[in-house]
C-alpha cells in the first residue's frame, strides 16, 4: 500500500447542494452550474480565483459536460477534468481535488458532480454486452445476493434491514434537499414491491438527479483569498482504491464488500485516526445491506453486529454512531456524481454546527465512504 | 423457439463457455489458471488477475458448483430476453471462482444456499426477431420432483 504523504493541509471552505430528485426541465450542466454558485456563495471566493476544477458524471449528456458547466461562470482557462468513477465519481473528483492542493501544485480547487439516473434497474455493462443473456448484471440483484449471505451467517432478521431504511427516511425529513422525505414503518419497507428477493422496492435507493459542489484550499492560504477559517473544515485522510483478485470473481459475501478496507484503514492510517474516534459516518447505502456491510467494513462495528447496532438505534441522529444523517442514498436519493460530495456537503454542515435539526451534538470527525462499480472505495476523514 | 442444425445458436461468450457436444452438459466453461500462483479465474486473461504474472494456461472448469447464494429478480435490468420473475444464481465451483448466471428447473421454495447445480445449456433469443445464443444457466444437480420445464 502507498504511504499517503500530503505536503501541507488541505480544508473544505465552501459547499453547494442542489436538492435531489427529478427536474425534468433542467440539463445537466444548469444542474451542475447551480451547486458550484452555491459553493462559491458559501464561501465567499471569487469564480476567477478557482484554478482547477473536477467534475464527476457518469451517464453521457455529451462530452465535456464539465467546461459546459462552467462556462456559464466565464471562460477563464482552468484546466477543467471530466472524471467517470461510476458512483464514485463524485468522490474521486473530490479526492482528486484533496490531492491537487495537498500535493502543492494548487492553492484551491473546486470539486463538483451531477447526475440524471435514468429510472429502472442500474447497469454497468454495455446494452451489447453478453451480460444481457446472462441476466447477471443487475446492481440490486448483486446487493440481493449479498444480503441473502448476510442474513445467513449473521442471523439478521428482515426487520434489521428494513430498519436501516426507516431510520433513513427519518433523517431525510429533517432535511428539504432530499428526493424521499415521507417517513414509514418496517412493515411498510417489508411490504412494499419485492425487486430482487429479499430486496424490495423500499431498500433500494432511487434513482435521482442532483449536484453538489466543494471548494477546498490549502489552510495556508485561507487569508489570502479573504476565507473565513472558522468556517473552514479540515481533510484528513483522502484515500481511494480499486479491487484485489481474491480467486472468486463475482464475489456477493457477506463481509467487506467493494473491497472497504483498504481504503479504510488506509485512511486511519493517513490521519491518524480510528474508528472510535468517529463521531458522524456517510457510507454508501444504495440497498439496506450496503450501510451494514460499509459499517463493519469501516470497523465501526465488531463483523455480524452492524444489524444489532441498528436495532438498538446506535446508528440513528442520537445514537453513539450516527450513520447517513441526511438520508444518506436510501432517502437522499442516488445521483452518481454527486453523491461523494453530497456525503461531503453533510459532513461539512455537521461539522461546522449548521446542520439544524440533523445536528449530531458536538460533531468533531466526520468521515464519509463511497464505493463504485470496479471495486472502487472511497474515504474521506473530515476533523473540525 | 426452434434451433436447426443450419443455424445452431452460438455461444452468448466464446471467452466463457465452449460449445462442445463431446461433453456431458454440451458445453464446457472456460477459465485460465495461473502457473505461478495457482490461482484460478472465469474467462480468458492475458495476465493473472491476482499475481500479474502472463504463465497462464487455459482450463475447462467444472461443470458443477455449490449455490453461495441467489435472488429472484422480479424487475429485470434492460434487455433480459427470459421470462420474469427469474432466479439469479451465485455458483461456487471448486477451482475457486464464482459464476453468476440463472438458476432454472427449481421451484422457489426449494431454493437454498448449499444446493448443488450443474451446468445446463439453454438457447435464448434477443428479442422476437434478435439473434439467438446458448447460455449457461444452472439447474440442480438431483432432479426436483414437481419443476416445471425451462423451455
Amino acid at each position: 500500500m502507498v504511504q499517503f504523504k500530503p505536503a501541507r493541509e488541505v480544508v473544505v471552505a465552501g459547499v453547494g447542494l442542489h436538492p435531489f430528485g427529478r427536474f425534468r426541465g433542467k440539463d445537466l450542466a444548469t444542474l451542475a452550474r447551480d451547486a458550484v454558485l452555491e459553493a462559491l456563495r458559501d464561501c465567499g471566493i471569487r469564480w476567477v480565483d478557482i484554478p482547477v476544477a473536477y467534475f464527476g458524471h457518469v451517464y453521457y449528456h455529451g462530452m465535456s459536460v464539465g467546461e459546459t458547466a462552467l462556462a456559464s461562470l466565464g471562460l477563464t482557462g482552468i484546466p477543467i477534468v471530466n472524471v467517470e468513477n461510476a458512483c464514485s465519481s463524485g468522490s474521486t473528483a473530490f479526492w482528486q481535488a484533496y490531492w491537487g492542493i495537498a500535493s502543492g501544485v494548487y492553492d484551491l480547487a473546486l470539486a463538483f458532480g451531477a447526475e440524471k439516473v435514468p429510472g429502472g434497474p442500474v447497469t454497468v455493462t454495455a446494452a451489447d454486452s453478453p451480460e444481457r443473456f446472462i441476466g447477471g448484471d443487475h446492481m440490486m440483484a448483486g446487493y440481493a445476493l449479498r444480503m441473502r449471505r448476510y442474513m445467513e451467517e449473521t442471523g439478521a432478521p428482515p426487520s434489521a434491514l428494513a430498519q436501516v431504511s426507516v431510520k433513513a427516511r427519518q433523517n431525510a425529513a429533517l432535511n428539504p434537499y432530499a428526493h424521499r422525505k415521507e417517513t414509514f414503518t418496517v412493515e411498510d419497507v417489508l411490504a412494499s414491491r419485492p425487486i430482487a428477493d429479499p430486496l424490495t422496492l423500499y431498500q433500494c435507493c432511487p434513482t435521482s438527479e442532483g449536484s453538489a459542489a466543494a471548494v477546498l484550499c490549502a489552510r495556508e492560504s485561507l487569508a489570502r483569498y479573504g476565507l473565513d477559517e472558522n468556517r473552514a473544515i479540515n481533510v484528513v485522510a483522502a484515500t481511494l482504491t480499486s479491487g484485489n483478485y481474491n480467486g472468486r470473481g463475482s464475489d456477493h459475501s457477506a463481509f467487506s464488500p467493494y473491497r472497504t478496507e483498504p481504503a479504510a484503514i488506509a485512511a486511519y492510517e493517513m490521519s491518524g485516526l480510528g474508528p472510535e474516534d468517529v463521531d458522524l459516518v456517510q457510507v454508501h447505502d444504495a440497498a439496506t445491506i450496503g450501510e451494514l456491510q460499509q459499517i463493519e467494513a469501516l470497523q465501526l462495528t465488531p463483523k455480524g453486529d452492524a444489524w444489532r447496532a441498528t436495532l438498538e438505534g446506535r446508528t440513528s441522529l442520537t445514537g453513539d454512531i450516527p450513520v447517513n444523517t441526511d438520508g444518506g442514498l436510501l432517502a437522499m436519493g442516488h445521483p452518481f456524481g454527486a453523491t461523494g460530495i453530497r456525503m461531503v456537503h453533510e459532513t461539512v454542515s455537521q461539522l461546522r454546527g449548521e446542520a439544524g435539526p440533523r445536528q449530531v451534538e458536538g460533531a468533531r470527525v466526520g468521515l464519509a465512504q463511497c464505493s463504485g462499480a470496479g471495486d472502487v472505495t472511497t474515504v474521506h476523514i473530515l476533523t473540525r | 423457439m426452434t434451433t436447426s442444425a443450419d443455424h445452431a445458436p452460438v455461444s452468448v461468450d466464446s471467452g466463457r463457455l465452449r460449445l462442445d457436444a463431446a461433453t456431458e452438459a454440451g458445453g464446457a466453461l472456460l477459465g485460465m489458471r495461473c502457473l505461478d500462483c495457482g490461482i484460478c479465474l472465469f474467462g480468458q486473461a492475458v495476465f493473472c488477475q491476482a499475481c500479474c504474472s502472463s504463465r497462464l494456461e487455459g482450463v475447462d472448469l467444472g461443470y458443477t458448483g455449490v449455490l453461495y447464494s441467489y435472488t429472484i429478480v422480479r424487475v429485470p435490468p434492460d434487455g433480459w430476453p427470459g421470462p420474469v420473475p427469474y432466479v439469479l444464481g451465485e455458483v461456487e465451483l471448486a477451482e475457486g471462482p464464482h459464476i453468476l448466471a440463472e438458476v432454472i428447473d427449481i421451484p422457489e421454495n426449494l431454493l437454498r444456499i448449499g444446493l448443488e447445480v450443474q451446468l445446463a445449456l439453454r438457447p435464448v433469443q434477443s428479442g422476437e426477431s434478435g439473434p439467438v445464443r446458448m447460455v449457461y444457466k444452472w439447474k440442480p444437480v438431483e432432479p426436483i420432483s414437481g419443476a416445471t420445464r425451462e423451455e
